[in-house]
């Protein structure tokens, strides 16, 4: 019990000596029910919350594995009162299931009567549940088993949903692993999510999540639902899907504000299934278009709250969920944990690049001086100018010149939110540029063009964030982003972190304007980055021409 | 059925809870295992038997007793006195335990039917169903019991505190009542034949009263009735008062097969001995008073930064109450119990401003300035002494108002008894045995068992948890701090041992990329003043997490830190080098550190001329406004404007003066008025406890008191005693038929000395036959300036 990596903190959290001897057996054992908060270079940071130590209980882990895992690796006495929580809280998953009872139909069934009778008494759960059929269990109307999923976590009873799903249509589907084969761990994370049922699959940008997908579709052999961010992405998934897979131009449809096209794998966007005309949602009949038997969700961590709405009816469908974080910047892991499903696969991402998966990043937030004129036209700016003044300083133009000029040759983007910006960027550069107005063909024609190293430079606005594929993006230059925004970071990072053929150093560079709002928020992001694991260094643009050019 | 039980012993409840200076020799008995064996030499009284007692056992009696040796008795007549009067009986028998108080009950109902007022042993013994040595040698040793010739005898006033149904026994069949005279009662033999012939409803009758209350109302009509009357035909039961029957005692034991007690308690209800590792729970305890220290500076911080408004009630409001337990992420109760415990040791206080807040005194500087264990023993030995019951705190006793935190509500001074008892309880088993938390209940309970079984649970049931929030219980067994604690070792001793079980503090630091430090143990000491100053906690727990920001920074640049210092201070105490980013944060903050000043000036003076201002600083008759330019058109000075207005006016300038916001303002003269008093509180009373030393003096004066003269010499000149002493010693006479001699102050204010022979004590008056005289005397107990026996 002494000596060991790991010191449990009073506030649940989990802190891992990464040095220490014992530490990789320790990260095994608490990765089931601990999440990985923070990971900068000496000590992780893990935390326990209920959802978590549920996750390890649907994994099948038990509140015995759990505390024994904290007191073997544990340096110090760990708190009784933590032990106790543990224990009671992981006792409460399992105590109702809902299930499929042959005589019945869906019956929410529990194994310890008081719980049932406290549940039924809550307003809200109350509406959900039908006839009593015996003492232990009572009738659930299928299409309320998502409400009812959703409103047990609520008050602390996750129920564990046994119902099973329905085959769906089925439609053969297999990988064409030529020239390519699936990596360990994205086998790994099929098959987790497939024994599991429905679930959830974390894994970081860049490290292959279409693929996952394409190996569930395989593995469940159906027609398909993909939900992913955006038209762009759409098409990637298409590209990736005809690319590894069997699947042809014609089983594939796309249903977005351009076309609607109903096909057994059919790729739709939030967007539209979330248009809301005169209060109803026109596009939810796609949901019943077809007999799905799989729904895969992509970027769950920015699934919108209408597509949550029509996910609990969904609840007779296998449902995979992908994303980088299961952290949500609206507090609404548990909604994605009772409607989609617990976590089924999670891979640390340093482990994954230590790999050799993504490359390696070098981080640098390059610091430049506002000019005396605009440090007077900040100052005296409105607040909500201000981040604008802040982020589009000419000084940090010349920056990104010299930046761009010392990586020649390598594939770099130039990232940005203010269009004014980017502009003068692109003219300055001689780069084209993709915005929100860029067409589609025109931005798949560009993006074409700078995979295969014709263009070796893009300036591109906030569309580049999301889901776009750049496989040889290996210099990032973000020269303003969006307030700080943890996702954004990451989205960003990945956009970089692709693996690069020749294992080279990724750059990730970052200008900010000193003293003002903008270095505030690029703290926060860069706090995120270091807490990724990713050492980082500041410098003043000043000395960025002495700067030992960060290739270490 | 069944009317209401006479209590016992009257006062029962919280109030009721012995004093802690009890426990401390009951504490000693236990730990120690036996009880001091005496002989027991035949007395004549009390008196006679305390004056044959040794040394040893005057002290045990009067550690056992403190009520008894404060103030100082003149002489061991007086102690006898003083511990034959009904209140100090009463205390004495609020500390018995379940077996030694049924004891009691068992002589009292042995003793009856004898005159003499003593009792055989056997007959003890056959009441209890047990042997009764041991109890009735703790009884004489604490001065309930003195021994005749012919055997134990109560002290008078423990049959009169018990009241006339002792174990809940109906009176005996020759004082129950006249109209029973014409009956005896039916031989134990003849009983089983008399029952089977007796109604069902007398038999119900006669179940209900066996164990008692013995006293049952009959209705008017009724099967209920006609049993009564059936029972009292027979015998059985005696009219007692109007509509009311009474089981005659001899019956009632009769009934209850010889036995007084339905369950006979002489030994302590067994605890549950379940076995766990001292050196485990040793360390589980260091780790949770480490998490105490971590909270109690936590919670000083907190209210450093923002005091919380004391209530009218004088406590703290529920809501900074929450506040508190949100901040510290614990349950409500232990942020209460928290700040309490920082309120007992001090570290907190009700700052006394006009708008009165709770905030940390200097004392929590000094304490924060000590080694972890003295911190520790600090805080656990005011809980320990604290006689505040934080467990109060949110609950609702008798239905009255919510008990609010730090207010005067908590003060209930007996919990130190129940802490005392239940740590105790553990103190005497050996190390590492974790009794269940109800079986230390339960023998608590059998303890004190005129104690007020709720509020007596619920007080150790606290105090267990208390204890394990406080590290001087874990797993459920008392540990080494917690017997330290108990043992009442000095603060130095205390601390020295706390040093050795908390966590040893760690002298490094692990610097990260994204701006934290973790300290992988506990932070003491120079380095922990360091990391507070520099940085914010995050986490607690075995490591602290720390997080560096610019504001944490120049936090340290305040106090005088330079940018190098603090580098060069994180660069010595950390494992790992600084990382890029925090040296240019530090760095950074420091570059814009004081870039704009600010100074306290009592006065300025502006101009849009600066030739005048230049003017002001030449002019040597200005020199003692001591005047200075801090930019072209502002001058400052220390005076205060008032005065500079005028010096400025000798000068010959014709200043005007303006308001803050920069209007001329036209001077009045301003009143003065003083501020309206502040009430103070009134300062705790303050009371040493009784302890060895004193009980040493005390025996020494008894030792040293003259010799009383003996029967029929003399009385002496002036009487002199405490009422209760006198009172009692009236008493005593009046049962044993005694003379004594009295002091009487006549309605002159003269003091004369009769001898007399009480009969009666009644309403403060005292029925006396007074001399050679045979009639009866009347006089005020309140004119008695003192009694002696003759």
């Amino acid at each position: 019990m002494t000596g060991g990596p790991l010191i449990v903190q009073s506030d649940k959290t989990l802190l891992l000596e990464v040095d220490h001897e014992g530490a990789e057996a320790a990260r095994r054992d608490i990765a089931p029910f601990a999440e990985l908060e923070r990971a900068p270079e000496h000590i992780h940071t893990y935390r326990v919350t209920p959802l978590g130590l549920w996750n390890a209980r649907a994994a099948g882990h038990d509140a015995e594995q759990v505390i024994d895992a904290l007191l073997r690796h544990s340096r110090y006495a760990v708190p009784q009162g933590l032990l106790v929580d543990i224990a009671e809280t992981m006792a409460r998953y399992g105590r109702l299931t809902i299930e499929k009872d042959p005589a019945h139909g869906l019956v929410l069934r529990t194994t310890d009567r008081p719980v049932l009778e406290e549940v039924l008494r809550h307003r809200r759960i109350e509406p959900l549940l039908g006839e009593r059929v015996d003492p232990d269990t009572i009738l659930v109307h299928p299409s309320e088993r998502g409400h009812l999923k959703q409103q047990l976590l609520k008050i602390g009873w996750p129920a564990e949903d046994l119902a099973g799903y329905v085959n769906g249509e089925a439609h053969p589907i297999t990988l064409r692993e030529d020239g390519w084969v699936m990596r360990p761990y994205q086998r790994q994370a099929v098959e987790g999510f497939w024994h599991g049922g429905s679930g959830v699959v974390v894994l970081p940008c860049g490290a292959g999540k279409t693929i996952v997908g394409a190996g569930a579709m395989a593995a469940a052999g159906a027609t398909t639902l993909i939900l992913v961010t955006n038209t762009v992405a759409a098409r990637q998934w298409k590209d990736e899907l005809l690319r590894r897979t069997s699947l042809t131009e014609k089983e594939i449809g796309e249903y977005s504000g351009t076309r609607k096209e109903i096909r057994p794998v059919t790729i739709a966007t939030y967007q539209v299934l979330s248009v809301r005309r005169r209060g109803v949602y026109p596009h939810l009949e796609l949901l019943d278009a077809r007999d799905w038997g799989l729904v895969v969700y992509d970027e769950v961590h920015l699934l919108p709250a209408p597509i949550f709405r029509m996910t609990a009816d969904l609840q007779a469908r296998r449902r995979l969920g992908l994303t980088a974080t299961l952290v949500r910047e609206d507090g609404r892991e548990g909604d994605v944990f009772s409607l989609i499903g617990p976590k089924r696969f999670d891979a640390p991402w340093k482990d994954i690049e230590a790999q050799g998966w993504i490359a390696p990043a070098d981080c640098v937030e390059v610091r430049v001086t506002l000019g005396q004129a605009e440090r007077m036209a900040y100052a005296v700016a409105e607040a909500d100018e201000r981040y604008r003044l802040a982020s589009c300083t000419p000084a940090k133009e010349r920056v990104v010149q010299d930046l761009v000029a010392r990586h020649t040759g390598e594939p770099t983007l130039v990232i940005g939110q203010y269009l004014d910006q980017l502009d003068t960027l692109a003219e300055r550069l001689d780069a084209p540029l993709i915005t929100g107005e860029t067409t589609v063909a025109e931005r798949q024609r560009l993006f074409e063009a700078f995979r295969s190293g014709e263009v070796g430079l893009l300036v591109v606005s906030k569309v580049a964030n999301f889901s776009i594929d750049l496989p040889e993006a290996s210099v990032a230059i973000q020269v303003s982003g969006t307030f700080g925004s943890r996702q954004e970071e990451a989205q960003r990072l990945g956009r970089v972190l692709r693996p690069k053929g020749d294992g080279r150093t990724a750059h990730f560079y970052t200008i900010v304007s000193r003293d003002t709002i903008d270095a505030d928020y690029a703290a926060h992001r860069q706090r995120f980055l270091a807490e990724q694991g990713y050492a980082y260094r500041i410098v003043d643009a000043d000395d960025l021409s002495q700067d030992p050019d960060g290739r270490r | 059925m069944g009317g209401r039980p006479p209590r016992a012993v009257p006062g029962g409840g919280r109030a009721a809870y012995p004093m802690v200076g009890a426990c401390d020799d009951d504490l000693m008995q236990r730990r120690r295992g036996t009880t001091p064996r005496a002989p027991h030499p035949a007395a004549r009284s009390l008196a006679d038997d305390l004056r044959h007692r040794t040394d040893e056992q005057l002290t045990t009696l009067l550690l056992a007793r403190p009520d008894l040796a404060r103030p100082t008795p003149a002489d061991v007549v007086a102690l006898a006195a003083r511990a034959t009067t009904r209140t100090s009986v009463q205390r004495a028998l609020e500390r018995l335990d379940r077996g030694q108080l049924q004891t009691v009950e068992a002589l009292v109902v042995a003793a009856e039917p004898n005159r003499a007022g003593t009792a055989a042993v056997e007959d003890v013994a056959a009441l209890l169903g047990g042997d009764p040595t041991e109890a009735l040698d703790r009884l004489w040793s604490v001065g309930l019991v003195w021994w005749t010739s012919s055997g134990p005898h109560p002290v008078r006033a423990v049959t009169e505190v018990l009241g006339p149904h002792p174990g809940g026994l109906g009176l005996p069949a020759g004082e129950v009542s006249s109209e029973y005279a014409a009956h005896t009662p039916p031989l134990p033999d003849d009983l089983p034949a008399l029952l089977a012939e007796a109604p069902v409803a007398a038999r119900a009758i006669l179940d209900t009263l066996t164990w008692g209350p013995p006293i049952g109302a009959v209705p008017p009509s009724g099967p209920a009735h006609q049993g009564a009357s059936w029972l009292v035909t027979h015998g059985l039961c005696a009219p007692s008062g109007i509509g009311h029957i009474t089981l005659v005692r001899e019956v009632g034991l009769a009934l209850r097969g010889g036995r007084l007690h339905r369950e006979p308690a002489l030994q302590a209800p067994a605890l549950t001995d379940a076995q766990v590792d001292p050196a485990v729970a040793d360390r589980v305890a260091g780790a949770g008073a480490r998490d105490l220290l971590g909270l109690l500076d936590q919670l000083g911080d907190l209210w450093t930064a923002l005091p919380p408004r004391v209530l009218r009630s004088g406590a703290l409001g529920v809501r900074d109450l929450a506040g508190l337990a949100r901040s510290l992420d614990v349950e409500t109760a232990q942020a209460g119990w928290l700040a309490e415990v920082a309120l007992a040791a001090g570290l907190i206080a009700d700052d006394g401003e006009l708008t009165p807040a709770f905030s940390p005194t200097p004392e929590f500087d000094v304490w924060r300035s000590r080694s972890a264990g003295a911190r520790w023993a600090t805080v656990a030995q005011a809980w320990w002494e604290s006689p505040r019951a934080a467990y109060l705190v949110g609950t609702a006793p008798n239905g009255g108002a919510t008990v609010g935190a730090l207010g005067p509500e908590v003060r209930w001074p007996a919990v130190r008894g129940v802490r005392a008892d239940v740590l105790g309880e553990l103190a005497g088993l050996p190390a590492g045995t974790a009794p269940s938390a109800e079986s230390v209940i339960e023998r608590l309970l059998w303890r004190r068992p005129l104690g007020d079984r709720r509020a007596l649970t619920d007080a150790a049931e606290a105090v267990l948890r208390e204890a394990e929030w406080l590290g001087a219980r874990a797993l459920g067994t008392l540990t080494s701090l917690g017997r330290a604690l108990v043992d009442r070792v000095p603060t130095a001793e205390l601390a020295a041992a706390a040093d050795a079980t908390l966590p040893a503090s760690v002298d490094h630091v692990l610097l990260q990329a994204d701006l934290t430090a973790i300290a992988p143990g506990p932070l003491d000491g120079a380095l922990g003043r360091f990391m507070r100053l520099v940085s914010d906690v995050e986490s607690r727990g075995g490591a602290t997490v720390l997080r560096l920001s610019g504001e944490s920074v120049r936090r340290a640049l305040d106090t005088g830190w330079t940018a190098d210092e603090v580098l060069d201070t994180l660069r010595d105490s950390s494992r790992t080098p600084v990382p890029q980013p925090l040296d240019y944060l530090v760095r950074d903050v420091a570059r814009r550190h004081g870039q704009t000043r600010v100074g306290a000036a009592t006065a300025y003076i502006r101009s849009d001329d600066e030739a005048v201002l230049a003017a002001l600083l030449a002019d040597r008759s200005l020199a003692r406004a001591v005047l200075r330019r801090i930019a072209p058109t502002v001058l400052v000075s220390q005076a205060d404007p008032a005065t500079l207005v005028e010096v400025l006016r000798a000068g010959g300038y014709s200043p005007a003066r303006e308001s803050f916001d920069g209007t001329v303002v036209v001077e009045r003269p301003a009143t003065r008025r003083a501020r309206p008093p502040v009430a103070r509180p009134a300062p705790e009373p303050t009371l040493s406890p009784v302890d060895a030393a004193l009980v040493r003096s005390v025996v020494a004066t008894l030792r040293n008191a003259p010799e009383r003269p003996v029967a029929g010499a003399a009385p002496p000149v002036t009487l002199s005693g405490s009422p209760q002493e006198t009172s009692a010693l009236l008493r005593q006479a009046v049962s044993d038929s005694l003379a004594v001699w009295i002091g009487y102050a006549d309605s002159n204010g003269r003091t004369a000395r009769h001898l007399v022979r009480p009969v009666r004590i009644d309403g403060g008056r005292v029925y006396a036959v007074s001399g050679e005289s045979d009639s009866e005397q009347l006089f005020m107990l309140h004119r008695i300036t003192g009694a002696t026996t003759g």
